[in-house]
Parts: structure tokens; C-alpha cells; sequence
């Protein structure tokens, strides 16, 4: 079984332009080697070359891209290949798990069609004949512990994790010596990342497969990989065996992404994520944000009394929330913590008033009852503002910063210096001076700074709580901790109650001051961020906090 | 590094999709009621249109028939009455209703005869005209089409997709005139007009090529006409999928690119295709107006035409219902055909 | 840019900075404008089709200059030859009644042109309206709205043209009503995709959230978004228009009293020109429609690949 080597790899693309075609570096000198049966994880943000690299061993980059230096899998330069050869390489020698929990699946295809297909291509002695084909399908769905009737399944009929392991079964099928994971657990829930990850570990180190895995998640990489190289701008940071790289990373990037993630029980990283020096600014202004108003530090602000949701789908009642009473105090942080399917968002959107609850249950302001009237919301938004998970698609890409905060002011007809109001919106987010980011567009920021923004537009017409769903979860590590320490800030200059959604622990661990756990629709934990997350209760909470990728530490 | 990122209010239904999943697979029976019933209530649109656009809109079918020949007021007023014009809106409507019903289009006024009729008599040689024509047109223009965009910017490409474009914009009528000119007029090859030369005796095989023979040329205009916008059609929607996650998948598997092409891109591209290759057989119903009058062809176009000139009120009212009848019934069809295509709306 | 290191608090300041913003915005415009017509300019074959239209707008504007309409009064014309082939004397030769087809053709530019802009304007109307209508209300109302368009999208839109323009009486007004009325399903569909696209992003749910009605939000995001692909799909329509009042013209619906290419053909067809050799009669008035047509489609084209990239970025 070969190795696989880069040696001193380079890849442009080039991008036509009106001006003619420029040359963009995607990956600039990477030397790397994948030792037979051995495993290495490639880390990095987007942007950072690292799945062109991956691409490049199976030439399934686009013609546009230009690759120089060595591909050498064993002794064979993989670009000298003929493209008939390369077909037989493909799968049979080296095989993909794609990102399936997007597209890579075809959607009018089954499955088990799709994974017949391959072992018809690169037909070998054990599967010559239909029966050893069929056989060996449903024995490869078998080994991902899949029902073997889910070959007659298409995808859009599986979920998320299912159809990332038909991706594993159909990698495996061929009998390949390296596999090729190309972030195979982004989108996946933390309890399923680890049942993808465990199965293509197991059958990886079984087998003697080397593997090549890409992902942006260091804690994900480290459960899997003996080896983990860190890539930023085309180029390899730091390469090295997991444990060092997580722990003791020589390069400023490296620690910075490792940093990222919190280990839940540290103290040093509790209510405290990894932030520029905003943080101690934040912490000066103390409780200022508490005496401005002489109510009750206790307030109830946000509540949900027995409050369930039905959707009726095809004919038949799902409960997407069961009796869940809910309360957010003035001047803290409720972390939701739950997977996709545990009815989290739809709690959120009852509360925001998009969504009607079942007769009996309550959502309250203030101990006022939310009125579902036009005229209700409109008075109730003016306090209770949304934070949305996508940043990129909250803007209006042809308006600039300053339309889009005061977009909230022009609608309440605001009466009083707009100008001067979004200004301090933005800078009460930290974008200071704020003067140089009103006349920007939206494609012009980075992610976190229109966040910042979607913030700042919340603020404008100054609500009393937020509620924020999955505020970080779309955004580079290296951004998050900023981010989630804008939200402490705000709480503590501003008073500011906030509910955060998110399937993240570690978040909750981050800024949270309670928490409260979510399982098929019902609240199963709830308490301080101290006693659930250290001294769980709930079979689930611990399900959930064991499945949480670690960075491995060196006690 | 692309992140699932779900708005919220499509993770609510995610989610809802996500407990749900398998246990609804739609069944056919159902599909097919619903589809139906959509499909019946256009027809009851289209007749309640036709009747409409004939009484309610300014212009009294009467009057058109007096500006055409003289009369005294006795005899328009008789034939208002013959016509039951003069009885109010809503049992006029009422009669209209039963009518069609019963599948009596009324009297035509040129013909003299029954409008139900003549559409028996007429509907035939349009279905065939138009049959043959849409089979033609969607087979070379999807297998066109699909072609052009795999070897997008290619030579035959650019011929492709420029000769579409001005088959496009070529009005049917007058492609139908140019050909007649040409082949029928000029060169002799083809016959100027009818559906088959006289004193040939029915059913024989001889009448059979006969009819053949003169389906030609306006099949051939039809065909160029219509086949073009397919063409375009097909191309842009393989054009959509060519940058499809799956097709890499496909890639790296293994294949062969003109295997990904046949079993992986052109079954999706098929599916946006579908729909619109149906909708515009409108299109082709249209064209079947001005070809079956340039070519005298004895069909339905060619009945409308006598029926403006007339003008023939019912019989224009005739043909309008059972043009858009034809059409929706085909629309029909496509949905089931889509059903067939698609396991997302099969087991949805 | 260092005006507002402190907070403006008086006006002064803030209209300064408001205004300085009002012309970055229209900076930002014709910027954008620009990078549009240089786009454009990419695009050789639409670039002349626009050269092309833009001659026979003139024409049709100048035609009673060019050709003065005595020209085409029979009674006058009685010493011409009918049925004239193409000569120096007759560029374009001559019809049954002896008119130069060369003076039909500019009067007859003056119907298709008018005939397509109108019609074409009112069905980008309707079906911007009803397709942003049918994008943006959920629940019965947009699925009624729906259940129309569906309607007029498969109804064959010539037939129901013809019935209109059977039962109206004959004018331009009526051929402009018969094909704008039933040519608005496909710009209604377009933009309701386009709308739903746009109506799924959160930026649309975030103004919601901060109090926008509907519209508010029609005005200030949805229809902004689907401009581009409606000013695209424009000029494609304007060909598909002017083929309809040629059509409808050849089915002896049009306006009698006025010039139409469409009128030359019928009036060609009327005297079998097609099987008596008469082939100016027919190729003049036809290669015309067709290059206007072809024209249209070419510049729209272009301008669909130039918007359409534009709306996926965005």
C-alpha cells in the first residue's frame, strides 16, 4: 500500500475577468505526507486551500486551476496519469466522503443505485456477478449500520448523518487504500458527528485505510487524526502530531484556533471567551447598565408558560414543543441548548410571535401576555429583537450599513438624530469609529463584522431583550470568541436580557449564566451554567456532553 | 468550507421533515385526484372565460353579423332571439352552461351547421399535425440542447444556440409562407395546400403516404419553430446543474464523462425542462393557427380562422374552449410525466 | 472621515453627513450603471442589434419625412406597375395596388414598434405586480393568486388574443390590450421565482422582525431584487410582442387603416403571392420582423447574462 505525497504543491486559479484572466493562489508550496494506513487531518477556515488540496489528488478540480509540483501516490505521479488511468485509480485505489449531507448525493437516484454503480465501474473478483454486487451494497450499509432497506431509499427520504454515512459505505465500497474526507461532519449535530466520525474511524483503522481528513473543526480533527497540518491562506502554518499541535502549537494562528473552542469545567474560559482586549473595556463599564434603571434586577422579562406547538405535516400532528415553561431574567444570558429535530428554534420563534402556540400556553413580557395582533408585535418587537444565524443573508447586499440599521428607525418613524443613533449602535458593537462603515455594502465586511451589524440594527431601537439563534455558528473560529464577547458586553454595559439558541456547549460555557436543554420538544435540564453542564442530571445532557469533540489536553 | 445554514423559519419545517420523513409517501391515487381536480377547475375557468369574453365585452356578436350583411331591425331582433340574446345575463349563462355540458357549442353562423360538429370533423388532422410536430420538437431540441451545454462555448454550440435564436425570433406564419414559396411554389416538391390530393380513395396505403406527403411542410415549420425555444430551454437547465455537488461525486467515482452526462446530469436538467416544454405547448397550439391557414390544412387552426374572418362567434367560442381544453389536459399529463421523473414529488 | 470621531449632535452636522451619503449612493449607482454598459459593450452581436434598433426607431419616428404618406394612397398611384420586382426605380418593389413596399415597410415600423413597447409595458406591469403579489403572500390569497397564473400560463395566450381582438373593436388599442393581457404569465412567473428566493432570506424575516409591513417590504427589498431580471426580460418580450401584432395583423385583426408588417403579409397572402412567384412581397416585410425580433432577443440576452450573475452574487 503506497504512500501519498505532496510535494511542494502549488494551485492557481485563474479567474476571468473583464480585464483579462488574473491568477487567484489557492495553495501556495505544500509539502505534506499521507504514510500508508496512517491519518492526517488537514485544518483550516474557509478561504484556506485546504479542500483544493484535497481536490487536487483526484484531479476533480475545475480546468480553470492550474497545479504545479508532485502528486506522487506511491512512485506514480498522479498528474502524469491518462485519464483512463486515473478512472481506474478513482474510487477503486482512492475514494471520497464528500460533504453529503449537502449535495453530493444524486437526488433522483437511490442510494443503493448510487452505490451499485461504483462497484460496477471497478468490478472486482469478489463482486463479478449482480448477486455479489446487491450482496456487497446491503453488507456496506450494513457496516455504516444502516438498515439495508434504505438501499430502495433516495436522499432527500434520509437525514443529515444517514446520508453522510451512505457517503462512508459508498467510499468504502471498492476496497480503496486512502479515503478522502472533505469535511464529513459539518451540518451534523454533535451526537451524530460523533457516531459519522466513530464509524469512519473504526472501519478506517480496521482496514488499514489512510485517511486524509479536511475539516475547520480542530476538536473534530483530533478525535480521528495522528497527525494534524494547519493551513491559512494557501499555506501550511504548522504540521505536527495532534496532541502538540492542540496544546502546545508553536504558531500564533494554530493557538488562536485551538483557543476557540472552550473545554467545558475550565475555569479560565468561563464567562470569558477568547476575545480581543473589547472584553476588559466591557468589564470596566460594570453594572452601569443595571442602574439606569431602578427596576428589579430579577425581572422576569421573557417567559413561556406551558407553551406547546403543533405542525400539522401531510395529514399528521407533529409535536414540535411540549409544555415548555421558559424564563429569561433582566440582565442575563439563557443558553437553549438542543440538536436539530429538539424543537429549539420553534420554542424561539413562538417567543419572537412568528409562530402561534397551542391554546393554554402563554408567552409573556414583562408578565404581560404577547398579543398576536399586527399591532401587539409591532409594540412587541419594539422590545425583543431577533439575531439571525445567517449574517450573510440578514443584509440587504445592495443597501449599506447605515440604511440597513436605521432601516428599524424609518419604520417606527423615529423622531429623534437618526444619524447620531446609528453611529452609537455601531459603536455600542464595537465597530468604532462608526463613520467609516456607514456608506459600506455588505459584501464589503467580513462575517463577524456583519454580525456586528445585524446587532447594531437590533439595538437601534433599543430593545430590552435579544433573542439570538445560532449567532456564531456560521462564522470562522477565530471570530466567535470575539463575537460571543460583544454579547457579555452587552449585558453588562447595557442590562441587556438575552436568549441564545445554539446546539454548542461550549458556547453555553462561554457567556451563559443559564442554561436550559432541550430533547423532542421538551425542556429536560434546566439550571445555572455551573450546575447542569458540571454536575449533569439528564441522560441526554451527558449524552450530549460526551459527545462533544475535546481538544485533547496534555493532564 | 460551506456551513448548512438554515433560516429559521425552513429549520422549523427542517426539523418537521426530519421526524416525518418516510412515513408520507403521497399515493398515486391521490396525486392523480388532486392533479384532476386542478385540471378541472381550468377547464370550468376557460369555459366560464369563453362565455365572458363573448357577452360581457363591449362588441354584440349580432351587430358584427349586421356589419357584415344588411338588415332590418326585425331581423336582428330575430336573431337575437334564434340566439337567445335577448334573455337576461344569468339565464344565458345558465344555457350556456348546460349546453356545453351536453356538448353543444350551439349553431355556427357561417356553416350553418352544428359548431360540435365541425370541431369532430376538424379535430383530428390537427392532432396530427400538431402530435407529430411536438414529438419531433422535443427530441431534437432536448437532445440538442443537452449537447450544447455539455460542450458549451464548443463550435456547435455557437451554431446551435445561434440558430435557435433566430429560428426564435422567425414569426411562424411567415416561415410557413417561405416554405410554401419555395418548396411548393417555386420547386413543386411538396403540395401548396389540403390534407390529401383528390380522387385518392380513404384507408388505402396510398392515401395513407398521401397525407404524408402534405403533412410535410407544415410539420417542418412547426417543428423549426418550436424545436428552437426546447433547445434553449434544455440548455439553460443543464447548464444550472452542471456545477452540482453530485456531479463531482460522479466524477470521482470513476466515470466517464459521457456517463455523467447520461446518468447523472440530464435526468435533473430533465425535470425544470419538463415543465416548461409543456407550457409552451400554447405555443404550439398558437402556431397550429397561422400553419393550418397558409397551408389550407383542414383543422381546427384553420376553422378558427374562418371563424374570425366571419366572424363566427360560436364557433370562435368552440374552438377556444377546446384548444385550451386540449391544453390543459396536456398540462395534466406533464404533471404525471414530472411525478415519474422526480422521487422528491413521488414520495414526497 | 473623521467628522464623526465625535457624535454630531446638531444638525448641521448630521444633514453634512446625510448628504455626503446621498451622493455616495448615487456614486454607487452610476458606478454601477457604468460597469453595466461596459459589460454590454462585451457583448459585440448585442451591441450591434442595439445600433440596429436604435436606426429603426428612427425611421419609424422620421417616417413621414422619409416617405410622405401621400405615397401610399392608391388613387394616386394609378400610373405604377403592380407587382413590380425589386429594380432601381423600385428598391423593394411593388405590391397589388402599386405601393412601393419599400413606404409600407417605414409606415408599417411606426405599428409593430408602438404596438410591441405598449403591450409590452403593460404586461411587464401586470406581471410584475401579480408575480410579486403571488411571491410574497402566503396562505389562500397567494394561493389563489397562484392558481391564475398557473391559468394564463398554459391558456394558448394567441387564441385568447384572437378571441379578444375578435370581440374588441378593431384599433391599436385593441391589439395592444389583446397581447398585453395575455402575455403576462411567464413575467409573473419569473419574478414570483425570483421573489421567493428573495422572500426566503433572512434579511426579509429581519425586517419583519424590526416592524416592516408588507409594504414596506415589497418596496424596499422584494422589488428592487426582481428589477434587474424584469428590465432583462423587457426586451425579450418586445420580440415576442412584435411577433404577436404581426400575427394577429396576418389573421386579418389588425387595425385596417394602419401600415403593419403584419397587414403586408396578409395582404401578400391574400394574393397568393407565395404560389405566383411575388417572393419580395413576402421575404421584404418578413426578414424585417424577423431582424427587429432578433435584435430584441440579442439585447436582452446580454442583459439577462450581465443581471443574472449580479442576482446570484447577491
Amino acid at each position: 500500500m503506497p504512500d501519498l505525497v505532496f510535494d511542494n504543491i502549488s494551485i492557481v486559479y485563474s479567474r476571468r475577468s473583464r480585464t483579462g484572466t488574473t491568477p487567484v493562489k489557492a495553495v501556495s508550496n505544500v509539502s505534506l505526507t499521507l504514510p500508508a494506513g496512517g491519518t492526517l487531518g488537514i485544518a483550516g477556515e474557509s478561504g484556506s486551500g485546504k479542500s483544493t488540496l484535497a481536490m487536487s489528488v483526484l484531479r476533480l478540480l475545475p480546468k480553470s486551476a492550474t497545479i504545479t509540483g508532485r502528486i506522487l501516490y506511491g512512485d506514480q505521479d498522479i498528474q502524469d496519469l491518462s485519464f483512463g488511468q486515473l478512472r481506474t485509480v478513482r474510487w477503486a485505489e482512492a475514494a471520497v466522503v464528500f460533504q453529503g449531507a449537502m449535495h453530493a448525493l444524486n437526488p433522483v437516484r437511490t442510494v443503493g443505485w448510487q452505490i451499485l454503480e461504483a462497484l460496477e465501474l471497478h468490478v472486482k473478483e469478489r463482486w463479478a456477478t449482480r448477486e455479489a454486487r446487491v450482496a456487497r451494497m446491503k453488507d456496506l450499509l450494513a457496516m455504516v449500520d444502516l438498515p439495508t432497506d434504505k438501499s430502495e431509499a433516495y436522499p432527500h427520504e434520509l437525514s443529515g448523518g444517514q446520508k453522510q454515512r451512505v457517503m462512508v459505505a459508498m467510499a468504502l465500497a471498492c476496497e480503496p487504500d486512502v479515503i478522502i474526507a472533505d469535511e464529513p461532519t459539518t451540518a451534523l449535530d454533535v451526537i451524530v458527528q460523533e457516531q459519522v466520525l466513530n464509524v469512519l474511524h473504526s472501519l478506517v483503522t480496521e482496514r488499514g485505510i489512510s485517511l486524509l481528513m479536511i475539516s475547520h473543526d480542530l476538536s473534530a480533527l483530533a478525535t480521528i487524526c495522528d497527525r494534524i497540518a494547519v493551513m491559512k491562506d494557501g499555506v501550511v502554518r504548522e504540521v505536527g502530531d495532534a496532541v502538540s499541535i492542540c496544546t502546545a502549537a508553536t504558531d500564533p494562528y494554530t493557538r488562536k484556533l485551538a483557543q476557540a473552542f472552550p473545554v467545558i469545567g475550565d475555569p479560565a474560559s468561563r464567562l470569558k471567551p477568547q476575545s480581543k482586549p473589547i472584553w476588559e473595556v466591557a468589564a470596566d463599564g460594570g453594572t452601569d447598565g443595571l442602574e439606569q434603571t431602578n427596576s428589579d434586577p430579577h425581572e422576569v422579562v421573557l417567559e413561556a408558560r406551558g407553551v406547546s406547538v403543533n405542525f400539522r405535516s401531510h395529514g399528521r400532528t407533529v409535536h414540535a414543543v411540549r409544555s415548555v415553561d421558559l424564563t429569561c431574567h433582566r440582565a442575563e444570558i439563557t443558553a437553549l441548548v438542543g440538536q436539530s429535530g429538539s424543537g429549539k428554534t420553534t420554542l424561539a420563534r413562538t417567543i419572537l410571535g412568528l409562530q402561534e402556540p397551542n391554546a393554554g400556553g402563554q408567552v409573556l413580557f414583562r408578565g404581560e401576555p404577547l398579543k398576536l395582533t399586527k399591532r401587539g408585535l409591532r409594540e412587541y418587537r419594539r422590545n425583543v429583537q431577533l439575531v439571525f444565524q445567517d449574517q450573510f443573508a440578514a443584509l440587504n447586499p445592495k443597501v449599506s450599513v447605515y440604511e440597513s440599521i436605521s432601516e428599524g428607525l424609518r419604520i417606527r418613524k423615529y423622531d429623534g438624530d437618526e444619524y447620531a443613533k446609528v453611529c452609537e449602535s455601531l459603536e455600542a458593537c464595537e465597530m468604532s469609529p462608526a463613520s467609516e462603515y456607514l456608506d459600506v455594502l455588505p459584501q464589503e465586511l467580513s462575517g463577524g463584522q456583519r454580525q456586528r451589524v445585524v446587532i447594531a440594527g437590533a439595538l437601534a431601537i433599543e430593545p430590552s431583550a435579544l433573542i439570538a439563534d445560532e449567532p456564531v455558528a456560521s462564522l470562522d473560529a477565530s471570530v466567535r470568541g470575539e463575537l460571543l464577547g460583544l454579547f457579555l458586553a452587552l449585558k453588562r454595559r447595557m442590562g441587556m436580557t438575552a436568549l441564545v439558541i445554539t446546539h454548542d456547549l461550549g458556547l453555553a460555557w462561554n457567556i451563559a449564566d443559564t442554561v436550559a436543554v432541550m430533547y423532542n420538544g421538551e425542556i429536560v435540564e434546566r439550571g445555572t451554567v455551573e450546575k447542569v453542564l458540571l454536575d449533569p442530571q439528564h441522560e441526554y445532557t451527558k449524552k450530549l456532553l460526551h459527545a462533544t469533540p475535546k481538544i485533547p489536553t496534555l493532564a | 468550507m460551506s456551513t448548512d445554514v438554515i433560516p429559521p423559519g425552513k429549520a422549523a419545517i427542517a426539523e418537521q421533515q426530519d421526524e416525518g420523513r418516510e412515513s408520507h409517501r403521497q399515493s398515486f391515487l391521490g396525486y392523480l385526484l388532486a392533479k384532476i381536480g386542478g385540471a378541472a377547475i381550468s377547464l370550468v375557468m376557460v369555459v366560464i372565460l369563453g362565455f365572458f369574453a363573448f357577452r360581457i365585452l363591449p362588441g354584440d356578436p349580432v351587430r358584427k353579423i349586421a356589419q357584415s350583411r344588411p338588415m332590418t331591425a326585425e331581423q336582428i331582433a330575430q336573431l337575437r332571439h334564434q340566439y337567445g340574446l335577448d334573455q337576461p345575463m344569468l339565464a344565458q349563462f345558465w344555457n350556456y352552461l348546460t349546453n356545453i355540458a351536453t356538448g353543444n357549442f350551439g349553431e355556427s353562423y357561417v356553416y350553418g351547421k352544428p359548431v360540435s360538429e365541425l370541431i369532430a370533423q376538424y379535430f383530428w388532422p390537427t392532432i396530427a399535425l400538431t402530435g407529430t410536430s411536438a414529438i419531433l420538437a422535443i427530441t431534437l431540441g432536448l437532445w440538442m440542447g443537452q449537447l450544447a451545454a455539455w460542450r458549451s462555448n464548443s463550435p456547435y454550440d455557437q451554431v446551435a444556440t445561434g440558430t435557435s435564436l433566430v429560428l426564435w425570433s422567425v414569426p411562424t406564419f411567415w416561415l410557413a409562407l417561405l416554405l410554401l414559396m419555395i418548396f411548393g411554389g417555386t420547386l413543386h416538391w411538396f403540395p401548396t395546400g389540403g390534407m390529401v390530393s383528390t380522387g385518392i380513395p380513404t384507408g388505402t396505403p396510398e392515401y395513407f403516404l398521401n397525407v404524408l406527403w402534405h403533412l410535410v411542410l407544415p410539420v417542418i415549420t412547426m417543428v423549426a419553430v418550436v424545436y428552437a425555444q426546447y433547445l434553449l430551454v434544455m440548455r439553460a437547465s443543464l447548464l444550472e446543474e452542471m456545477s452540482a455537488d453530485y456531479l463531482t461525486t460522479a466524477r470521482a467515482k470513476g466515470l466517464t464523462e459521457d456517463l455523467v452526462r447520461r446518468r447523472h446530469a440530464v435526468p435533473n436538467a430533465l425535470l425544470p425542462t419538463v415543465t416548461l416544454v409543456f407550457m409552451h405547448i400554447g405555443g404550439l397550439i398558437g402556431g397550429a393557427v397561422t400553419v393550418e391557414t397558409v397551408f389550407s390544412w383542414p383543422g381546427l387552426g384553420k376553422l378558427t380562422y374562418e371563424a374570425i374572418s366571419g366572424p363566427d362567434t360560436p364557433l370562435l367560442q368552440g374552438t377556444f374552449v377546446v384548444f385550451s381544453a386540449i391544453i390543459i389536459v396536456m398540462n395534466l399529463f406533464a404533471d404525471l410525466l414530472y411525478r415519474q421523473l422526480d422521487p422528491r414529488v413521488r414520495r414526497a | 472621515m473623521s467628522e464623526t470621531q465625535t457624535r454630531p449632535a446638531n444638525t448641521r452636522e448630521y444633514r453634512n453627513g446625510k448628504s455626503r451619503r446621498v451622493n455616495v449612493a448615487r456614486q454607487r449607482k452610476l458606478q454601477r450603471l457604468k460597469e453595466v454598459a461596459k459589460e454590454f459593450a462585451e457583448h459585440r452581436a448585442a451591441m450591434v442589434a442595439l445600433v440596429f434598433l436604435l436606426v429603426i426607431s428612427l425611421i419609424a419616428v422620421f417616417a413621414p419625412l422619409i416617405a410622405p404618406e401621400s405615397m401610399l394612397n392608391v388613387t394616386k398611384l394609378l400610373d405604377v406597375p403592380h407587382f413590380a420586382p425589386p429594380s432601381w426605380e423600385h428598391p423593394f418593389g411593388t405590391d397589388h395596388q402599386g405601393r412601393e413596399i419599400w413606404v409600407r415597410m417605414v409606415w408599417g415600423a411606426r405599428t409593430s414598434l408602438v404596438v410591441g413597447l405598449a403591450a409590452t409595458a403593460m404586461s411587464m406591469i401586470i406581471g410584475t405586480v401579480v408575480g410579486l403579489a403571488a411571491g410574497h403572500f402566503t396562505g389562500l390569497a397567494g394561493g389563489i393568486i397562484m392558481r391564475v397564473v398557473d391559468f394564463f400560463l398554459v391558456l394558448p395566450s394567441l387564441i385568447l388574443a384572437i378571441v379578444l381582438s375578435s370581440v374588441l373593436s378593431r384599433g391599436v388599442l385593441t391589439i395592444v390590450i389583446a397581447i398585453g393581457v395575455t402575455s403576462w404569465a411567464g413575467t409573473a412567473r419569473v419574478v414570483r421565482s425570483q421573489t421567493l428566493s428573495v422572500a426566503s432570506r433572512t434579511y426579509v424575516e429581519r425586517a419583519e422582525v424590526l416592524g416592516g409591513g408588507h409594504w414596506h417590504i415589497i418596496s424596499k427589498h422584494l422589488l428592487p431584487a426582481v428589477m434587474p431580471l424584469v428590465l432583462a426580460n423587457t426586451t425579450l418580450t418586445v420580440g415576442s410582442a412584435i411577433i404577436a401584432e404581426s400575427t394577429l395583423a396576418f389573421l386579418g385583426l389588425g387595425d385596417t387603416t394602419q401600415q403593419s408588417w403584419g397587414t403586408v403579409l396578409k395582404n401578400a397572402m391574400d394574393v397568393s403571392a407565395a404560389t405566383s412567384g411575388y417572393w419580395w412581397y413576402i421575404m421584404i416585410p418578413g426578414i424585417a420582423i424577423v431582424m427587429v425580433v432578433l435584435a430584441c432577443t440579442l439585447v436582452g440576452r446580454a442583459f439577462e447574462s450581465i443581471t443574472n450573475p449580479m442576482l446570484r452574487r447577491n
